[in-house]
């Protein structure tokens, strides 16, 4: 690990001055971040940290109620805190799964709900220096198009990238159209809808969000979401508990005398940034609730997926994990 | 050079320049650090008995094992023929990362985290082998980057030594006679000649500048210790490498076993994914304090410490500080009662042993309140 300066910033006014600096990291959990310095791929050498933000403003660290019925959570909050809120829990379910189905409990006691959106790939060809990649080094090349690519995406790819976005996290935001707060070094505040906050590869991989040099997120609001309580995130991976998916799905349904009023799909595991699919929506609403319906949205939803090599078998398998979940939903 | 990795850093902060380097006939340089086990070890100690002083490289290529194997066997040679105590110095435990099995060859280890030594003996990042005699004087040195010229009938004779102290258990034969040594060993140390080199590529020729290390105080178990330390050392290896505390665990070190998981402000965490400078005013417990002042003599033992040893929750040992940090936390998190919730919410601490049956039944006997310390009651430091 290279060596690097460190700053413990007591404001945000601080911080994003700090940060406006080149070469320079927010750190908050850390938890993704030293663990690629470690393998220099992060390569800061000036590091932020952000943690103690939340004596200056306290909401920063906490989740708390919007009005109209809505949650934000704060920046710096925890992913055991926020999992484990009574409100997300009764609110919005498929947060808090999303949450309590990823990393570890000790992990969970460290990052935070900005790191976790921010999240780097797991792509071992990204976490390994000596091998090409396109998202680490631009121009380089993809080391995963004709190599071990079985946890590789299959939504969303481009031919400089592949990797698979490997939050579970923002896969439940991108359902439920959350709005992530930051803020500039000029004091500037902007939102940026869920949506747009995290870009497709395209010939670029390495800009992986919308975020410009020194910005903070300091929030992320989850909308009013009627039947928000009726939600539901399903993770399936290759070992029962502490590892990312091989695909997974945010679904939440509004039903009405068993139709579907409203419908909310985002997949995990299989696209290069959290995956809404719109069409599986579509291809849901007005539909009876029912196993035929729950299938041809599945289809809609993989319709435009690329395989490669070593990750055919994700089609099925998206598939299968979108059916289940939404006959699990209606439970 | 495919033996480096194309990087410029190294985790030694610093390395010397060559004019530096103690030749054989010198007097060895003193030095005082602190070992594995916690104990001040100077070169004093060693009077009276030679030594082999043996840095490890900074990086070692896991593709070319045979490199590190070559450097194993010339040490290994080299203290057969002198009887020898062999001071292996390490900067953070790669050596042991990398397989290092020659039972004859683990003894002391000095963790060189702060270069001190290194920068003493002029080393740099690559191997390098210092033959001290009975009394202190360099007898033959190997630095990565020099030709490497064989010992050929070196006698490390001792004299007074009914005047100079013995470290107990230090090697006691005093004739060192080396007359063979195979040629290929020097292969163990080509990849490491063209260094200089390396450094001035990646370097753009500067030399690198010390490092700069902060006071850092930690609230370690109820207690404060002010480390200096660089931003980079992370709470791991401040814990284990200069705090001297050496319980928690080093495993995958990239927050995948949980090994090194200790508690801040009494939540569960692991030391490897966080940086000492970081964790300043929090309260840090790890696996020596767990206990806290359980017991009237103050080595009592946490409920799940006793729960441990009654279900025999562990095999080889290793995963246990961590699993029980880990364990004695997640009690206090809003689980479920079942086996299964249990299973889930450890599932970030891994037993290569496959102890988990036990362990599930030694952190269900606490929940469950089935279990007591040894003094009898149920508080721990955080309590």
């Amino acid at each position: 690990m290279i060596p690097f300066d460190y700053r413990l910033a007591a404001s945000i006014d601080d911080a994003t001055r700090a940060a406006s600096a080149a070469d320079t990291h927010y750190v908050a959990g850390g938890t993704n971040l030293i663990d690629l310095m470690k393998l220099d791929v992060e390569t800061p050498s000036h590091l932020v940290d952000i943690n103690a933000l939340d004596r200056e403003t306290a909401s920063l660290a906490q989740v708390t109620e919007l009005p109209g019925g809505g949650l934000r959570l704060g920046a710096l909050a925890r992913m055991s805190d926020v999992a484990w809120n009574a409100r997300v829990r009764e609110l919005f379910p498929v947060v808090s799964q999303s949450l309590l189905l990823a990393a570890s409990g000790q992990l969970r006691n460290m990052a935070s709900m900005g790191g976790n959106i921010l999240q780097r790939t797991r792509c071992p060809y990204f976490r390994d220096t000596a091998t090409p990649c396109n998202k680490r080094e631009p121009g380089s090349g993809c080391s995963a198009l004709h190599g071990f690519n079985r946890t590789h995406a299959v939504l969303g790819t481009s031919e400089h990238c592949i990797a698979t976005h490997p939050s579970d996290f923002a896969v439940a935001l991108v359902a439920l159209d959350a709005i992530v707060h930051v803020r500039s070094a000029s004091g500037g505040e902007r939102t940026i809808p869920i949506g747009e906050f995290h870009l497709l590869p395209g010939a670029h991989p390495e800009h992986e969000t919308s975020l410009r040099h020194g910005e903070l997120i300091t929030a992320i609001d989850i909308p009013a979401l009627s039947f928000g309580n009726r939600s539901l995130y399903l993770k399936v991976r290759d070992r029962a508990s502490y590892a990312f998916a091989l695909a997974s799905a945010a679904v939440a349904l509004d039903l009405n005398d068993g139709r579907i009023r409203a419908a909310r799909v985002a997949l995990g595991g299989v696209g290069t940034k959290p995956w809404r699919s719109r069409e599986a929506e579509r291809a849901l609403v007005g539909k009876t609730a029912a196993p035929a319906a729950f299938q041809a949205a599945a289809d809609a939803a993989l319709r435009e997926a690329v395989v490669h090599r070593y990750n055919t078998f994700k089609v099925k398998l998206a598939k299968r994990t979108l059916v289940r979940a939404l006959t699990q939903v209606m439970a | 050079m495919t033996n480096f990795r194309a990087s410029p850093h190294s985790s030694r902060p610093s390395f010397p320049v060559a004019a530096n380097i103690p030749a054989a006939g010198e007097l060895a340089p003193d030095f005082a650090e602190i070992d594995e086990a916690g104990r001040r070890v100077t070169l004093q100690d060693f009077r009276g008995s030679p030594i082999i002083l043996a840095f490890s490289s900074v990086h070692w290529n896991p593709a070319a094992p045979e490199r590190i194997d070559d450097y194993n066997r010339l040490i290994s040679r080299l203290r057969g023929a002198a009887g020898a105590r062999l001071l292996r110095v390490e900067h953070d435990g790669a050596w042991r990362a990398l397989a290092f099995d020659d039972a004859q060859v683990t003894v002391p280890v000095i963790a060189d985290g702060s270069a001190e030594l290194a920068r003493r003996y002029g080393v740099g990042e690559g191997p390098a082998v210092f033959v001290i005699d009975a009394n202190g004087v360099i007898r033959w040195r190997h630095v990565a980057g020099e030709p490497l010229v064989l010992p050929e009938n070196l006698t490390l004779s001792e004299e007074n030594e009914h005047e100079t102290p013995r470290v107990p258990g230090a090697w006691t034969r005093r004739e060192f006679v080396a007359t063979t040594l195979a040629a290929s060993f020097a292969i163990a140390f080509l990849p490491f000649t063209r260094r200089t080199d390396m450094q001035a590529q990646t370097l753009a020729g500067a030399p690198p500048a010390p490092a700069d290390t902060v006071p850092v105080t930690l609230r370690l178990n109820g207690r404060d210790v002010t480390l200096q330390l660089e931003p980079r050392v992370t709470l791991l290896d401040a814990l284990r490498e200069y705090a001297g505390m050496p319980g928690t665990k080093k495993g995958c070190d990239h927050g995948q076993c949980g090994a090194c998981t200790v508690h801040v402000d009494g939540r569960r965490v692991l030391s490897c994914l966080t940086f000492a400078v970081m964790q300043q005013g929090k309260a840090i417990t790890t696996i020596e304090g767990l206990a806290g002042s359980v017991g009237a003599t103050g080595d009592g033992l946490h409920p799940m410490q006793e729960a441990f040893l009654t279900h025999d929750g562990f095999q080889c040992g290793y995963c246990t500080p961590g699993q029980i940090m880990s364990a004695s936390a997640m009690v206090k998190e809003p689980w479920g009662g079942d086996d299964a919730d249990v299973r889930e919410a450890m599932s970030g601490n891994i037993c290569r042993c496959g102890a988990y049956t036990n362990i599930v039944a030694a952190i269900q006997d606490v929940r469950r309140g089935t279990v007591s310390s040894t003094s009898g009651h149920s508080t721990g430091a955080e309590q």
